[in-house]
């Protein structure tokens, strides 16, 4: 700290904040980026615990080298400099959501490489943490996406499925959909038709609950229901919404990422495929199977971890808003009407794009010429 | 140099950076164009009677747009003479060719010998070439697995680059690839020119 | 009663920070054997010494006269010799002169039963007069001469003139204190007030902790004849500062505004004190608390009392690892327990080894919770980043000159980032740079 100012002169006016030993306000609020990093970290364990038991080592392998692939390439980019920035928890948290992603099946050098482009171009050559404008682990997952289209999207079957189906049911969708009179009212109804099977669990348990609970009051569940609700269905390793909407829930109730952003983004969503989602599959208006879609893919994580995640996200509440519905929007079309997959990760890092005209546009300066300004 | 002019000369920049090859031909057509624009210039500018006479503005601008795609032409028939191949992967590409050079040219010429101007162009089209050949080469051997250059005797013209061939990051072979290996090599231009100008600075700083 | 007719936007309510129950009696702390006065306890310019070492001063005789307009009388605040005068620099940073008075002689008016003169038919000129003589300043924070506050110019009518019951940190209560213990004494300073400044409108503002008082302020602003309103504000900080105060009253947003004038019930004390008592401004309640210590209470202070030996008399324990001048959020941390309490002291606070431990910075994340805290509507996280890369007039232009340095920003900061001495630092130096 520099030597403290002179005395100003007699009846000179002082400024308020003549240099103080010892910074104010002596009080924090208890907590801090790092903890609500590896809270998000932490909060996502469940869902990667399920993906580990349905797939095994395969899926233990991919987030391991997704992980290790960011931490080496945060180390690569820090140390030279001598800083040691693994601690703040971001560097983890960018290879586990990168591992959750993608499927058990992807060769070890997509994860690999996801995580190094994600850390390295989309984040540390922009200043390192809070300086980048696109999330790197949604930039990184469609780096990967774009190079190798089909290794990184090789899924294997999970535990207690058949061996060899590889399919998952939006891919099985997406087939169906283009044959000639394959409509019908639901997406699970039209994988139905088209032979798609789900695993014995499912059957078993949907089988009782429509015998025994629903038969008698007339309604019935469709096969499929229960392997699509809990995420038990080939495809990423962390798709189980259910445990990433637990985790999500966690987050929300520490406070550590905030509502508005993620349920405007879903309801966004939801309402854009309510309204025009039936066109698409030729099921009219006020179709489109919005369930299905929810919980298929990575449109949970990606809206509860993804989207929320501060560095990206506007500044403001009406940035927030309306990013929420441009998003939603944008996954809606890339996943009714694009061949990319189901589209959410390549919405969010469309949309880390707006972030900062959004936050020009809906700041709200204090008035410059305030009376009493200096 | 003007946002605009930049922007438009990354057009070409972009699309013939795809392969190796590619990149060396358009090299050659800037390099020639403007070294051959360069000394016609010159020509003309000592040919008018008095700096007064000589044309000023838009009429300038007007001639040097003339000159570089009139020697645009010329070259696009000598590389269809030469290489029909060539010339048809330059395809549509070919008369950016005129672009690049008024870009890099030399926008305020002082009164130097033909000589220099000409020593000038060509170092400036070098540079070009430098500049496209390394996109050229992050682009392909990442992004295709390959590096293509002319066949010679025994060597069929293409080298490959190990087990990149089998499964190429092609997110890096596509246009955003060069875009983001421009940015890195523009990086780091600005990272040696800040640090000189600092050195320079602290040189003049008094101890 | 009224409410307010503006709710704080921002601001923060920090958990668990020890403070003394508003019920407690004020207690006079023990007399300090040895008093350091410094003659710079204002806003403004020091004081000229007017003692030398070897002169035998009185209880309340002046010792410090007022340099220029912006300056203001010191006093002794006990009766005994002095010892010593020599330069000093406060934990602000300033340098001024401090004058030494070791105890003894006579007291001539405390423990002497007190004469209430009258000041009804007082020409204004007597009146700041009076105050100016006690060395009256604000007493809650800023320190600015109390007359200069008061002395109304011909062509500037003030449109309110509130009394502020809020304390303006947390940890603080001695507002609340002395609103339960001497309400007749402060309406009677705030009708002399009001008589200087013939206010369009008067208002008493309260915290809600002091709610059930309400009834008695409004029976005794009756009773002598007044004009004036009570209101109840939620006492979250920062409500208590002055801005926040004329906000929430007059519905306007905050910020600095020349017709509205704003004085802390203490100093409306300090001013019936100095008019109805003559007495001068020798002494001051203040709040000594703090996790570490085991009888946290509001003292009378005799001014130039050490640090250090009011912190012993609240049960200081040895395990106070840093002391605070001030409050929580905008106090000053000490290095030396031999400071003495000055008239800008509101209190001190003694913290632990966990709560004195600096947490280290980290990157900002952007994450909004210094926007929403910030109770002016400035974006701290901009303005912060504009000031670090030197573009402090930018940060201006934005709204950095409303800044208060309340600390709310560096409060909820996840990244522990210091915003508001940042903030303050590129107000300082913006300042410097207009004037050079």
């Amino acid at each position: 700290m520099s030597a403290p100012p002179p005395v100003p002169p007699a009846d000179a006016p002082r400024p308020s904040s003549a240099p103080r030993p010892g910074v104010a306000p002596h009080l924090r609020v208890a907590m801090s980026s790092k903890r609500m990093t590896w809270l998000a970290a932490a909060s996502l364990v469940p869902a990667l615990g399920l993906g580990v038991a349905l797939y095994g080592v395969p899926a233990l392998m991919v987030t391991g080298a997704s992980l290790l692939c960011a931490l080496a390439a945060e180390l690569a980019t820090t140390l030279p400099w001598r800083r040691f920035t693994l601690a703040d928890g971001s560097a983890a948290l960018t290879g586990l959501i990168i591992g959750l992603v993608l499927p058990a099946g992807a060769p070890l050098y997509v994860p690999a490489a996801a995580s190094a482009f994600g850390i390295l171009v989309i984040k540390q050559s922009f200043g390192g943490l809070g300086r980048n404008w696109m999330n790197p682990a949604m930039g990184g997952v469609v780096f990967a996406t774009l190079s190798w289209p089909g290794a990184a999207s090789w899924s294997i079957a999970p535990l207690g499925w058949p061996a060899g189906a590889a399919l998952t049911p939006l891919q099985a969708l997406r087939a169906a959909l283009s044959m000639p009179g394959s409509h019908q009212a639901t997406p699970l109804a039209v994988l139905e038709k088209a032979g798609y099977s789900f695993s014995g669990l499912d059957s078993g348990v949907v089988g009782w609950i429509n015998t025994h609970l629903l038969s008698p009051a007339g309604l019935a569940l469709r096969q499929g229901t229960l392997d699509v609700f809990i995420g038990h269905v080939p495809g990423a390793i962390g798709a189980s919404a259910p445990l990433l909407a637990l985790g999500a829930a966690y987050l929300l109730h520490r406070r550590v990422i905030r509502w508005q952003l993620p349920v405007i983004y879903l309801g966004s969503f939801v309402v854009l495929s309510l309204v025009f989602g039936g066109l698409a599959s030729g099921q009219g208006w006020s179709a489109g199977g919005p369930g299905f879609h929810l919980l298929s893919g990575n449109l949970v994580l990606a809206a509860f971890y993804a989207a929320p995640d501060p560095v990206t996200s506007p500044l403001t509440g009406t940035g927030k808003w309306i990013l929420g519905v441009v998003l939603g929007a944008l996954t809606f079309l890339l996943r009714y009407f694009g061949s990319l997959g189901d589209g959410a990760a390549a919405a969010i890092v469309l949309g880390n794009c707006l972030t900062p005209l959004l936050d020009l546009w809906t700041f709200r300066r204090p008035e410059a010429a305030s009376r009493g300004a200096a | 140099m003007s946002t605009g002019l930049l922007l438009l000369s990354l057009c070409p920049a972009i699309a013939m950076t795809d392969t190796v090859i590619h990149s060396l031909w358009m090299s050659a057509g800037v390099i020639l164009v403007s070294l051959l624009s360069t000394i016609a210039r010159d020509v003309l500018d000592r040919s008018s009677a008095s700096t007064a006479t000589s044309p000023k503005g838009a009429v300038r601008l007007l001639r040097a747009l003339l000159i570089s795609s009139v020697l645009t032409a010329a070259f696009e028939a000598g590389l269809l003479a030469v290489s029909p191949t060539a010339s048809a992967s330059m395809g549509i590409y070919s008369p950016l060719i005129a672009v690049n050079v008024l870009v890099i040219a030399d926008r305020q010429p002082a009164a130097r010998s033909l000589a220099r101007s000409a020593s000038g162009a060509l170092g400036r089209g070098l540079a070009v070439s430098a500049s496209l050949l390394v996109v050229a080469i992050f682009r392909e051997a990442l992004g295709a697995g390959t590096i293509t250059l002319f066949p010679a005797g025994a060597f069929r013209g293409t080298i490959i680059v190990g087990p990149l061939v089998d499964q190429p990051v092609r997110a890096l072979g596509l246009a955003g690839g060069a875009l983001l290996c421009l940015g890195y090599l523009a990086g780091a231009l600005q990272a040696i020119a800040t640090r000189r100008a600092s050195a320079a600075s602290e040189g003049e700083k008094p101890r | 009663m009224m409410y307010p007719t503006k709710l704080l936007k921002g601001g923060i309510d920090p958990p668990s920070v020890t403070t003394v129950p508003p019920g407690s009696a004020i207690v006079n702390a023990a007399l300090p054997s040895r008093a350091l006065i410094p003659l710079l306890q204002h806003a403004g310019a020091p004081a000229r010494c007017l003692v030398k070492p070897g002169d035998l001063v009185r209880e309340g005789m002046i010792i410090g006269r007022a340099e220029g307009l912006r300056s203001a009388h010191v006093h002794a605040s006990i009766p005994g010799v002095v010892r010593e005068v020599r330069p000093f620099t406060l934990p602000t940073g300033e340098s001024c002169e401090a004058v030494t008075i070791e105890l003894g002689g006579s007291f001539e008016t405390s423990g002497k039963p007190t004469v209430r003169r009258a000041w009804d038919g007082l020409h204004r000129a007597d009146l700041l007069q009076k105050i100016r003589a006690a060395g009256v300043v604000g007493l809650g924070g800023e320190s600015l001469p109390t007359h200069l506050k008061l002395a109304a110019d011909a062509g500037r009518a003030v449109s309110l003139l509130a009394a502020n019951g809020l304390d303006c940190e947390p940890s603080l209560s001695v507002d609340a204190a002395l609103l339960r213990q001497k309400p007749a004494e402060i309406v009677e300073g705030l009708r002399i007030c009001q008589s200087l400044l013939s206010p369009r409108r008067t208002v008493l503002a309260l915290g809600d902790h002091s709610e059930e008082l309400v009834g008695e302020f409004e029976r005794l602003i009756d009773r002598c004849g007044m004009t004036a309103e009570v209101l109840v504000l939620p006492a979250r900080y920062p409500q208590g500062h002055e801005q926040l105060v004329a906000s929430a009253i007059s519905g306007t947003p905050p910020g600095a505004d020349p017709t509205v004038t704003v004085l802390n019930v203490a100093t409306l004390l300090a001013v019936f004190d100095a008019v109805v008592l003559e007495r001068p401004l020798i002494e001051r309640v203040m709040t000594v608390t703090g996790s570490t210590l085991s009888r946290p209470q509001n003292l009378k202070v005799r001014l130039g009392a050490r640090v250090g030996d009011l912190l012993e008399e609240c049960g200081g324990q040895p395990a106070t690892q840093k002391v605070v001048m001030g409050g929580p959020m905008r106090g000053v941390s000490v290095q030396s327990l031999d400071l003495p309490v000055t008239k800008g002291t509101l209190g001190i606070l003694a913290l632990g080894a966990s709560e004195a431990r600096a947490p280290a910075e980290l990157p900002c994340i952007r994450c909004g919770a210094c926007i929403e805290a910030c109770p002016w509507g400035l974006a701290p996280t901009r303005l912060f980043k504009l000031v670090r890369i030197g573009k402090a007039t930018a940060a201006f232009r934005e709204g950095l000159s409303r800044c208060t340095e309340c600390g709310c920003c560096s409060y909820v900061c996840p990244s522990r980032i210091p915003l508001s001495s940042i903030l303050g630092q590129g107000k300082l130096r913006h300042s410097r740079e207009a004037t050079r």
